[in-house]
């Protein structure tokens, strides 16, 4: 070893002490503002309702426990009730638009058929059509088939999701190389099979992120479940949020709110956390190339 | 593109897998038909059609031609033209939160990957960054209105600091109104980039890396020669579908403003417009023609990008 | 609610009294114990309703009701004794986007062609869009039904249950008169009392109340937290609608002295620019709050003035209340009949239940905070020296509203009320801050017409 190596290592592991200080102060500062918005949340669940008419306080209020039992026997909603209700929904949403999209962007991805250009350009605009308008087409097609009081027209419309599909299709084109399918296919044996257990499990990482996402979207989904959901039975948590925002002035409890805003995050903090372990590294290096 | 390949592959295979496409893509397809053909075709037919409510009564549809399209595209009385407006204000909001979302997904993409920087409490920071994203778009705008108040905590620090001898109305200047609305559609969102991106380069294949750090490459250039083209396709996705949610930007901007995109209308984003006609008139027609002109803008755009981002590639 | 045990003990006492001389002049069973469970008195006071009579059990097995939140149905399931062999189904869609009207509106206009079972048989609805279901073939006239015992309601209600034509098509179950609530403190200081009769001679017209602005000014106060403060009183007073008969917008003299008053007070600093909603309107209700005057009505002062009643910070007790310079009300529910209902009988019981059962409109004051749609009842807790609001400082407001009441009007209103009303105090809140010229806020709220209301015609 010469000195000048010596020098260069030293400068290197200076360097990495450097990067690594910068990268943690970014890091700090975004969590920060990050976990802000999180604490004013959990710091309104603890006012009273009078209090929060006051405007903002930057310490917790003793009303905590008196919002969460408040919440948990209001008499117009069924908390748990509620969050099995979405729970539901969710996990039934996430499953199908990641494994329908994943499906769909196999299809193009590994195939060669005549309709294959137009089918991927197809779903491609489409995807940039805005939903606000079709919205409400979907629900009066609802209203039509009498498809109110179901989860399905909350569901199915998931399997085709042109944007889960659009990622699916990428991630396949960055991570999937023609050479891992036709290495992963035994010539002759059903593609199904090949697609769902050897494809599938390379795509990990992608299918925990879109289910997160899904999980997530369809969670905080209020509009179109209002519209369609009447039955106390059935309605989903966007809906008990708001049915408590409607509440007529001698009910209407903020501090109720944001207790139920707070309690609605946590069941979606646990999927995440759960479903963030699946994004790890490197699936496709060991599994085909060995 | 596809020519070459075919020609490389025995056509007895082709032939016999090209099947399994159709069957693949099926479910999507039979599914969109149902469910979501008919209100978007709906959605085009109407904006040829005068359709709305007055009350409880209908009125139309009857077919106005372009009329619809004309009237957006009318100057009003000071000879702006309104839905041009609604754009700039809808690109102005996208970049002003876009740009530093990608970028600081990127890095932080980059930063929880890295097997040099080996970053600790990894799953916390992860866990951290998608927090805000789970507060519901209308309570986390709540939060910052009553943040942001006359008499909110930002504006009581900025007196007693002396840093103003009055408040400062957050909510009655174009560029704080935006300004907030950018970091609001920031804070939401970039852990979402984050967790996209970082997917995409834990697909990578990690021999590849290998293989690059043992040829000598330093980080940075593995980064750029290897990371960055295999992570393109993601990339692409993020900033295209980041185009597609920022020009329908709409909850944020609506709650934050109470619907009305004030100061004079500088934060009215196009879906806010599109949404005025829907709200309490069910204007088909006009809200039809608005989300049409949503379309082009954004595939137009959404092609620009794909071509710009693909070209280096290719080259 | 807030009444001590005792007033609670003796109102009781006097309502079980009167409640035991209605029904032994009725003829009809006897009288709950403590109320807990009144028998509803099925045909009203009057006798007219064919509910009489026992014969027409062809009625639906199911009676659909729309709301969008529970606050009636606590009150129905309480009071209402309904039919055997009846369901009732409660249709609760909260209002948040505007879901409740979607859902209610798809049911309407599917009426005709719905299930007996699926069809909607009464639908709850507020005065800002009232106007919307009642002036048209959506709801059908209640005296045909057999709600025709209208002496007892005050006058306003039924108007706002009428179409263009007279023709009422529901009644309200409660009545929200509302008044100017002022700081007793400030007014002692500003008009050298703080007595509810000489503050309302002082604040009786528009003239005097923008003189006594400018007085309280000088003492370093505000008149009114909001501009929008006093906007319900002028809007509820116009004397000619928003749009004219060929759909012109037309802007009411009443809505002009609005305009006039805001931006004057807002330049001279008698009052701050914000929504009455927002924070900083309600912080000026803490015990170290500048505002004077607020208004609204009876539910505003018990549950929307927290900060005033913040044991800390608050001022419980420096309030009052007189009617300010002109009679007006705020909020209320309407319960309206919907055309197509297959159980006219049970609607129409429904309807004298709540507005001509004095048992059952003593058990809304007494229980449940309410002021009745029901002259006769509340006269009686108007009357009783014990009511009084500690909030108010002992004032009986009950007897204030109970004077107030009957002279609010509900006249030249439109369909379009709500969403013009909201869209002309914001936009021309933007002016009032200065952020844009006249014109352009006038250009702006055209606009929001525009785009709300395509058939109003706009300069």
């Amino acid at each position: 070893m010469t000195n000048k190596n010596l020098d260069e290592g030293r400068q290197a592991r200076l360097m990495l002490a450097i990067s690594r200080g910068v990268v943690y102060t970014i890091l700090i500062f975004l969590t920060v503002l990050c976990l802000f918005s999180f604490y004013m949340l959990i710091i309104n669940a603890s006012r009273t309702n009078a209090d929060l008419q006051g405007g903002f306080k930057f310490l917790p209020q003793g009303n905590f426990l008196t919002n969460l039992k408040n919440a948990w026997n209001d008499a117009s909603i069924n908390i748990p009730r509620g969050m099995l209700n979405s729970f539901f929904v969710a996990s039934c949403t996430a499953l199908l638009t990641t494994y329908f999209s994943a499906l769909t962007a196999y299809g193009l991805h590994a195939y060669d058929f005549r309709l294959k250009k137009a089918a991927f350009t197809f779903i491609m605009a489409v995807m940039v059509i805005p939903k606000q308008v079709s919205a409400a087409g979907f629900v009066q097609l609802c209203y039509k088939f009498h498809l109110t009081n179901s989860y399905l027209p909350l569901i199915l419309p998931s399997i085709a999701a042109p944007i889960v599909f659009f990622y699916m299709k990428q991630y396949m084109e960055s991570t999937l190389p023609m050479e891992i399918i036709d290495a992963a296919r035994v010539d002759g044996s059903n593609e199904f099979y090949t697609f769902n257990r050897i494809i599938l499990p390379m795509l990990k990482p992608a299918l925990a992120v879109q289910m997160i996402f899904s999980f997530v979207e369809s969670w905080n989904n209020y509009f179109l479940p209002a519209l369609l959901l009447d039955k106390a039975e059935l309605k989903t948590v966007p809906i008990m949020i708001a049915q408590l925002r409607s509440a007529d002035y001698s009910k209407f409890d903020l501090g109720k709110v944001y207790m139920f805003i707070l309690l609605a995050i946590l069941p979606v903090m646990v999927v995440y956390i759960f479903l963030s372990k699946s994004i790890i590294k490197g699936v496709t290096a060991g599994s085909v190339k060995g | 593109m596809d020519r070459p390949k075919k020609l490389s592959t025995p056509r007895r295979k082709s032939v016999s897998y090209a099947k399994w496409g159709y069957i693949f893509i099926a479910p999507f397809f039979i599914t969109y038909a149902i469910f979501h053909l008919t209100p978007q075709v709906l959605t085009i037919y109407n904006s040829f059609f005068e359709n709305y409510r007055e009350g409880l009564t209908q009125i139309g549809p009857d077919f106005v031609g372009l009329k619809n399209y004309i009237t957006l595209f009318t100057p009003d009385s000071n000879g702006s033209i309104d839905i041009l407006k609604y754009t700039g204000n809808t690109v102005a909001l996208w970049l002003g939160g876009a740009i530093p979302q990608i970028i600081i997904a990127l890095l932080l993409a980059i930063f929880f990957t890295s097997t040099r920087l080996k970053i600790k409490g990894q799953a916390f920071f992860k866990a951290v960054i998608y927090m805000p994203n789970l507060i519901m778009a209308s309570a986390f705008s709540m939060l910052f209105f009553t943040l942001f108040s006359n008499v909110g905590p930002v504006n009581q620090l900025i007196v007693q600091m002396g840093w103003s001898d009055h408040v400062i109305d957050f909510f009655a200047m174009k560029f704080t109104v935006r300004g907030l609305i950018c970091l609001m559609n920031f804070l939401m969102w970039f852990g979402n980039t984050t967790i996209l991106l970082m997917a995409g380069i834990m697909g990578i294949d990690q021999s590849l890396f290998e293989a690059a750090v043992m040829d000598g490459a330093k980080s940075i250039q593995v980064f750029f020669r290897v990371t960055l083209p295999l992570l393109m396709p993601i990339l692409i996705y993020t900033v295209i579908t980041a185009l597609i949610g920022g020009l329908q930007m709409f909850d944020v901007p609506q709650v934050l403003t109470n619907g009305l995109g004030t100061p004079n209308r500088s934060s009215t984003t196009l879906i806010m417009y599109l949404n005025n006609y829907l709200g309490a008139s069910k204007n088909y027609g006009m809200s039809g023609a608005i989300s049409v002109i949503i379309f082009i803008i954004t595939g137009a755009l959404s092609l620009v990008v794909f071509k710009f981002l693909t070209k280096p590639q290719d080259g | 609610m807030k009444a001590s045990k005792t007033k609670k003990v003796l109102s009781l006492i006097l309502a079980s009294a009167m409640s035991l001389a209605l029904l032994a002049g009725c003829g009809g069973t006897p009288a709950s114990n403590s109320g807990s469970n009144p028998t509803p008195n099925t045909s009203g006071s009057t006798g007219t309703s064919p509910a009489n009579d026992p014969a027409p059990l062809k009625e639906g097995k199911v009676f659909n009701i729309y709301a969008w939140n529970e606050e009636f149905k606590g009150f129905f399931e309480k009071y209402y004794k309904v039919p055997e062999g009846v369901t009732v189904n409660w249709i609760i869609t909260p209002n948040t986007e505007g879901a409740y009207q979607d859902k209610l509106d798809a049911a309407l206009m599917g009426q005709a062609g719905a299930a007996d079972d699926d069809k909607v048989d009464m639908f709850l609805a507020e005065a800002d869009y009232i106007l919307k279901y009642t002036n048209n073939g959506a709801t059908q006239d209640v005296t045909k039904l057999g709600v025709t015992d209208f002496s007892n309601t005050y006058p306003y209600t039924v108007q706002a249950a009428s179409d263009e034509n007279g023709v009422v098509k529901g009644v309200s179950f409660q009545c929200c008169p509302a008044g100017l609530i002022y700081r007793r403190s400030i007014a002692k200081d500003v008009l050298g009392t703080d007595d509810p009769a000489e503050v309302q001679a002082a604040l009786s017209d528009w003239d005097k109340f923008n003189a006594v602005a400018e007085q309280a000014a000088a003492k370093g106060y505000l008149m009114t937290a909001s501009e929008a403060a006093t906007y319900r009183v002028f809007s509820n007073n116009v004397s000619a609608p928003w749009v004219d008969a060929n759909n012109n917008l037309q802007i009411d003299a009443s809505i002009q002295t609005w305009m006039k008053q805001a931006k004057d007070f807002s330049d001279k600093g008698y009052t701050l620019d914000c929504d009455i909603w927002s924070d900083e309107c309600t912080a000026q209700m803490f015990a170290d709050g500048k505002a004077m005057c607020y208004f609204g009505p009876a539910w505003y002062f018990n549950f929307s003035m927290g900060n005033a009643q913040d044991p800390d910070k608050g001022c419980s007790g420096d309030w009052a209340i007189c009617e300010g310079p002109q009679a007006h009300f705020w909020g209320g529910t309407w319960l309206l009949a919907a055309s197509g209902s297959d159980n006219p009988t049970m609607l129409a019981d429904i309807m004298n239940t709540f507005i001509n059962d004095e048992e059952v409109c003593s058990m809304l004051v007494e229980k449940e905070a309410q002021f009745s749609n029901n002259q006769a009842v509340n006269a009686k807790y108007a009357n009783d020296p014990n009511f009084g609001n500690a909030f108010l400082g002992g004032q009986n407001d009950t007897a204030m509203f109970a004077e107030m009441a009957g002279n609010i009007k509900f006249e030249n209103q439109t369909v379009y009320d709500q969403l013009l009303n909201e869209g002309l105090q914001a936009n021309w809140r933007e002016y009032c801050k200065g952020t844009v010229t006249e014109e352009q806020a006038m250009s702006n709220f055209y606009k929001y017409i525009n785009e709300k209301y395509p058939r109003i015609v706009t300069p």
